[in-house]
């Protein structure tokens, strides 16, 4: 089509206006796209961190209440709120099938061989029933014994702690030597307790050195199929009949809060890049504003010749569509590029980014790119379009 | 035979309504062109020679009367089908030739073919009227600017005759020429017309009037003579 050749040829002999025009569509593009691929690999990366979180419904003590709980509590607890057993056993029940497994947490010194240094790491409380339930190993067994534990696998990695290994609790060992009968896989960041940088005792072992007979925590593992945000509102409609006592968090309305809160983060981001693309989408318009007056005695010829209006204005929207399109490609291609560059210097791994979700910031980039090229164009082209052959034939 | 005229101009006025005033351009102009003549339209500046070649181009429609370009009356047509018009029936030649300088001369020539077939066309048709001009075969794929302008006014006659039109508009086709080069354009004009090519023509020039076979003289918007 004579049309789509004039408009190629214009551009080519416009070649440095034409690539500078293009050139704010391919930083648009890459602003946006490559903003997107960060916010996608950030909540990838976050998922994969809170993967072990899984459905699971926390129970802590209401901390705004100050009533009906427990006092005290066994020594080093950091908190004076608690749960007691009989307030577990009402939970428990409420969310009957779904297992209900109390936690107890506290924080000692402890002392990792002869002549190693004293360090201080949270140590929880889990009956030895249910600790299967809730964490994994990577090396070992689990302990039945109450003097085994496990320990996190930073923790094992940070003092150089095997299965095997010795730990003494306590002042000079006061409160006891454990052995360590098993390595915990990572868990990453997770809502109900973080075991990387701590060891795991069994409950009687931590009720009898810590003088407990409550507990701090209740993680109800919620089973397949069930929906975590009802066990959620059973166990606030029992233990929160009259007064506030206990706060329930739902893990997975927590991740999707989260996630929420990254979509919103990445969409601002991405605005913000969307910004340089209406900048690159001035720039397009102006060009073509340039080019309309350019040749206006030409568009007065064509007109005069025989050639209809939407002929002229395709002319010129097949100009706006070449910038576009050729810009937002190697803007595309550009943006996987930044992508790859920003993931490695932000996230320090670039796994996420070959990913179909990752694609989709590319492709929404693109298509913006040329919806913006063809939008600057419509005006420029329909101004040609409806010129006077007349008063264009006369122009100089 | 009575045959149909080509053009046919009945009371046209044309008024433009300025600020200033309404200004006559046109002031109740009739006259005919029946089809192989070939006349010459003469006429001071500000007399209405090109508002009287903007309306017989279809470039522009009249304030009150009729204007028949082969029977069609184009006081009511639309744009699109004033376009189809010019596209189809009318050829123009202008002073300042107007080739399409992104285009090559066999583009330049073939694109009103172009326009009415909307698809590529067989650029062999553009060789042979470009010959018929007596253009050199080896200029064909050079660009408008790189021809002298008695070669770009050929381009510019084979583009107007690509689509066989009823009548070739002239807005002072030599004007832009040396006098050897404007004759030799002239007498492809009169070749034009011998062989059967209504031709019209705007032009100052009393020698190049002197090509056509009736001249119409315009004054103050009215035909004089």
């Amino acid at each position: 089509m004579i049309f789509w050749e004039i408009a190629k040829r214009n551009l080519r002999i416009h070649l440095l206006r034409s690539t500078l025009a293009m050139l704010g569509i391919v930083i648009g593009v890459v602003a946006i796209a490559s903003m997107g691929i960060l916010g996608n690999s950030l909540v990838l990366s976050v998922s994969d961190s809170l993967h072990t979180v899984g459905d699971s419904v926390i129970v802590s003590p209401y901390a705004g209440g100050g009533s009906g709980f427990g006092q005290g509590g066994g020594g080093g607890g950091s908190t004076s709120l608690k749960i007691t057993d009989q307030q577990f056993q009402q939970i428990k029940r409420a969310v009957a099938p779904n297992i209900a497994i109390p936690v107890l947490q506290t924080a000692d010194i402890m002392k990792l061989g002869v002549g190693s240094d004293t360090i201080v790491a949270p140590i929880y409380g889990i009956n030895p029933d249910d600790v299967d339930k809730l964490l994994n190993l990577k090396a070992g067994s689990y302990s039945r014994s109450e003097s085994g534990c496990l320990v996190g696998s930073k923790f094992a990695d940070d003092h150089n702690v095997q299965v095997g290994s010795r730990i003494s609790i306590g002042t000079d060992g006061d409160k006891g030597t454990l052995r360590v009968t098993g390595i915990i896989e990572e868990r990453g960041i997770s809502f109900d307790i973080s075991t990387d940088s701590a060891i795991v005792v069994t409950q009687n072992w931590f009720d009898t050195t810590y003088n407990r007979n409550d507990y701090d925590t209740v993680v109800v593992k919620v089973n397949q199929g069930v929906d975590s945000a009802v066990v959620k509102t059973t166990i606030e409609k029992q233990m929160n009949k009259r007064d506030k006592v206990v706060s329930v968090m739902d893990s997975k309305a927590t991740l999707a809060t989260i996630f929420s809160a990254f979509g919103a983060v990445t969409t601002f981001v991405s605005a913000i890049g969307g910004i340089s693309m209406i900048v690159a989408g001035v720039s397009i318009f102006n060009i073509m504003m340039m080019s309309v007056t350019e040749r206006i005695k030409e568009i007065g010829i064509m007109r005069s010749i025989g050639t209809q209006k939407r002929e002229v204005m395709s002319m010129f929207m097949y100009e706006a569509a070449i910038l576009g399109i050729v810009g937002s490609v190697i803007g595309g291609v550009l943006s996987l590029i930044a992508g790859y560059a920003i993931s490695a210097l932000l996230l320090k791994t670039t796994k996420y980014l070959f990913v179909w979700s990752s694609a989709t910031p590319i492709i929404e980039g693109v298509c913006f790119g040329i919806v913006i090229s063809l939008a600057c164009g419509i005006y420029p082209a329909w101004k040609a379009a409806n010129l006077s052959p007349i008063e264009a034939m006369r122009h100089e | 035979m009575n045959e149909q005229p080509v053009m046919v101009f009945k009371d046209v006025v044309k008024v433009y309504p300025l600020p200033a005033g309404d200004v006559t351009a046109l002031d109740g102009v009739s006259f005919r062109v029946d089809r192989g003549e070939f006349i010459s339209i003469m006429g001071p500046s500000g007399s209405g020679k090109s508002t009287l070649l903007n309306l017989m181009g279809c470039l522009d429609t009249p304030t009150s009367g009729d204007i028949f370009i082969s029977g069609t009356r184009i006081g009511d047509m639309s744009d699109t089908e004033l376009t189809n018009l010019r596209r189809d029936r009318i050829g123009f030649i202008f002073q300042y030739f107007n080739l399409f300088p992104l285009l090559n001369i066999i583009e330049n020539v073939t694109f009103p073919m172009m326009l009415k077939s909307q698809k590529a066309v067989d650029p062999e048709k553009g060789r042979e009227v470009l010959r018929s001009v007596q253009l050199d075969d080896k200029l064909f794929s050079h660009t408008p600017t790189e021809l002298s302008g008695g070669q770009q006014q050929r381009v510019a006659v084979a583009r107007s005759l690509i689509n066989n039109p009823d009548i070739l508009l002239c807005d002072e086709p030599t004007g832009n020429l040396d006098s050897k080069t404007g004759d030799g354009i002239m007498d492809l004009m009169t070749e034009l017309n011998r062989k059967g090519t209504t031709i019209i023509m705007v032009t100052h020039d009393a020698h190049i009037a002197e090509y056509s076979r009736r001249t119409v003289r315009i004054a103050d918007g009215r035909i004089v003579a």
